[in-house]
């Protein structure tokens, strides 16, 4: 039952997801229509570059710890409520913040899968560059290389407030992306490039180290998740 | 298992530096109806969290069922056999009446079905109200229902009539009893209505600044308390030193009233070997113990 109240908490988060990829992806073919210069395959350039910080957002927006389950301005003295509700279930905060974050990640990674589906029916020349089998590969790349952006969310979820949240997996994606620009952190690690310019749809090869790198960092994160949530008190 | 459903021994819990709890030594014998009373701050609250494994205690132990509470693994099992009502009475706002209960159902396998109807029948409460549509008096009602349909072993409340209007009140703390009384089910409840815990609990333990300061049978405790008012003929000097088990003395004018705690025979001896006076003994009620008590400590 723990996933239908995940479920119903993140319903809406994820419209809200849908709709501001929408929003965003309906303002770039928009400005590819109006401009003329513009083709289909600088529209792609602009997507590869804006993808990043669009993963970002989904994930800011569908993370939680699984114990905080009401938005913060209904929250009291930084405490949720209903918060004491659900630590009284007969649940290990194992599983709860499990539960939630799968729930979160699956949807994001819906999400995902929805976006790369759009690009591939409504770009034509993105369908005449690349196969399907690319794309389909590209779709794995986003999921896995935003996984660490996800679980730094929900490891920021475990301690912040909501509209903290969000800024915080903001801030801590942009610190990372600055990490990999500024520091001899080795390029093929770099998971924003692997969902842009050395994804398969531009290298047209799976970005192995990066999806590693991705996954191992979501793996640390979700562990220091858990054992925040394990030790605070409530 | 022991005799007592709850025991704590020597219970601490500080929060920066301030403490909470300081060495609480509680005792909730099985199949009680068990009052648990302080002023704001006592360390009420702190105290049913550490037991239901919110909170850790900085030191001493506290077992719940025979469980260490302070082990997490087993806590779930603990959390299992307890139906808990929050003080604050918040649940999920975005289920209704009807989803929170089908959510909260799977978790407990003795949930009553039969009480869960009989309970929604009697609360009236609306299945398909959303959770922030319910006054606070609805939320308490909805609680109680999510709690005594666990069908727990023990019932953990916290101010559980908070909100509820007097005809409310009367229906549950009627039904609390009647629970009690054919389940076996053990109730640990904190309040400030001293008369509705007069009522109801055979046990009761006050607390006052982290520490258990009376705690006992409700009818032992009235047999041992007594008020003893004490009427001199003349302008007397009082006895420095009363008989052991007096808790306050008042004095006004030529009549000083005794509070007595436990050896009341002796004290009224004491007042009778002074010359010219009389004794008369009053049943004493559990708010004059308790404010008694609260305030000289």
């Amino acid at each position: 039952m723990l996933w239908y109240k995940g479920w119903l908490e993140t319903r809406y988060k994820l419209c809200m997801a849908l709709g501001t990829m929408g929003l965003i992806l309906f303002v770039q073919f928009s400005v590819r229509t109006t401009a003329s210069v513009n083709s289909d395959a600088a529209l792609f350039g602009a997507l590869m570059v804006s993808i990043p910080s669009l993963v970002t957002m989904i994930c800011a927006i569908l993370a939680g710890a699984g114990v905080a389950t009401q938005s913060s301005f209904r929250a009291n003295k930084g405490l949720h409520g209903s918060m004491l509700f659900t630590l009284s279930l007969p649940v290990s905060r194992l599983r709860l913040l499990a539960v939630r974050a799968s729930i979160g990640w699956l949807e994001g990674a819906g999400a995902m899968a929805a976006l790369c589906c759009g690009l591939w029916l409504l770009l034509p020349s993105l369908r005449a560059t690349v196969t399907a089998v690319e794309m389909f590969e590209y779709t794995g790349t986003l999921i896995a290389c935003a996984s660490a952006l996800y679980f730094l969310s929900v490891l920021l979820a475990t301690f912040l407030d909501d509209q903290w949240r969000v800024w915080g997996t903001m801030i801590g994606s942009a610190v990372l992306w600055w990490l990999f620009s500024h520091t001899p952190l080795p390029a093929s690690a770099n998971i924003f490039q692997a969902m842009g310019k050395s994804s398969p749809l531009i290298a047209h090869t799976i970005p192995w180290t990066a999806i590693a790198f991705s996954l191992g960092l979501a793996a640390v994160l979700f562990f220091a998740a858990l054992k925040v949530v394990q030790a605070r008190e409530y | 298992m022991t005799d007592f459903i709850i025991e704590t021994n020597q219970l601490c819990k500080s929060f920066k530096n301030k403490p909470a709890l300081r060495g609480l030594d509680l005792r909730v014998p099985v199949g009680s109806i068990f009052g648990f009373l302080g002023r704001n701050g006592a360390g009420k609250t702190t105290t049913i969290k550490t037991l239901m494994g919110l909170l850790r205690s900085d030191s001493g132990d506290a077992h719940v069922f025979g469980i260490p509470v302070a082990d997490a693994d087993r806590a779930v099992e603990i959390r299992r056999r307890i139906g808990f009502v929050t003080e604050d009475k918040e649940l999920y706002p975005y289920m209704t009446v009807e989803q929170l209960i089908r959510f909260t159902r799977p978790f407990y396998p003795q949930w009553r079905d039969d009480l869960e109807r009989r309970y929604l029948e009697m609360f009236e409460l609306p299945p398909k109200r959303k959770i922030p549509d319910l006054s606070k008096g609805m939320r308490s009602k909805l609680m109680l229902l999510l709690a005594i349909s666990r069908g727990a072993e023990l019932l953990i409340l916290d101010e559980p009539t908070d909100g509820l209007d007097p005809v409310a009140t009367e229906d549950l703390l009627r039904e609390l009893v009647a629970i009690a009384a054919s389940s076996e089910t053990t109730m640990f409840f904190s309040s400030h209505q001293l008369s509705e815990v007069e009522r109801i609990a055979d046990h009761i333990g006050i607390i006052d600044r982290g520490r258990m300061i009376v705690t006992g049978s409700l009818d032992d405790m009235k047999l041992r308390y007594q008020r003893l008012q004490v009427v001199f003929a003349n302008s007397v000097e009082l006895p420095a030193h009363w008989a052991d088990g007096v808790e306050s003395v008042r004095q006004e004018g030529r009549v000083v009233s005794l509070l007595a705690s436990h050896n009341v025979d002796s004290i009224v001896e004491q007042a009778r070997s002074i010359p010219g006076t009389t004794v008369e003994r009053f049943p004493v009620t559990l708010k004059e113990i308790f404010l008694e008590h609260t305030r000289s400590n």
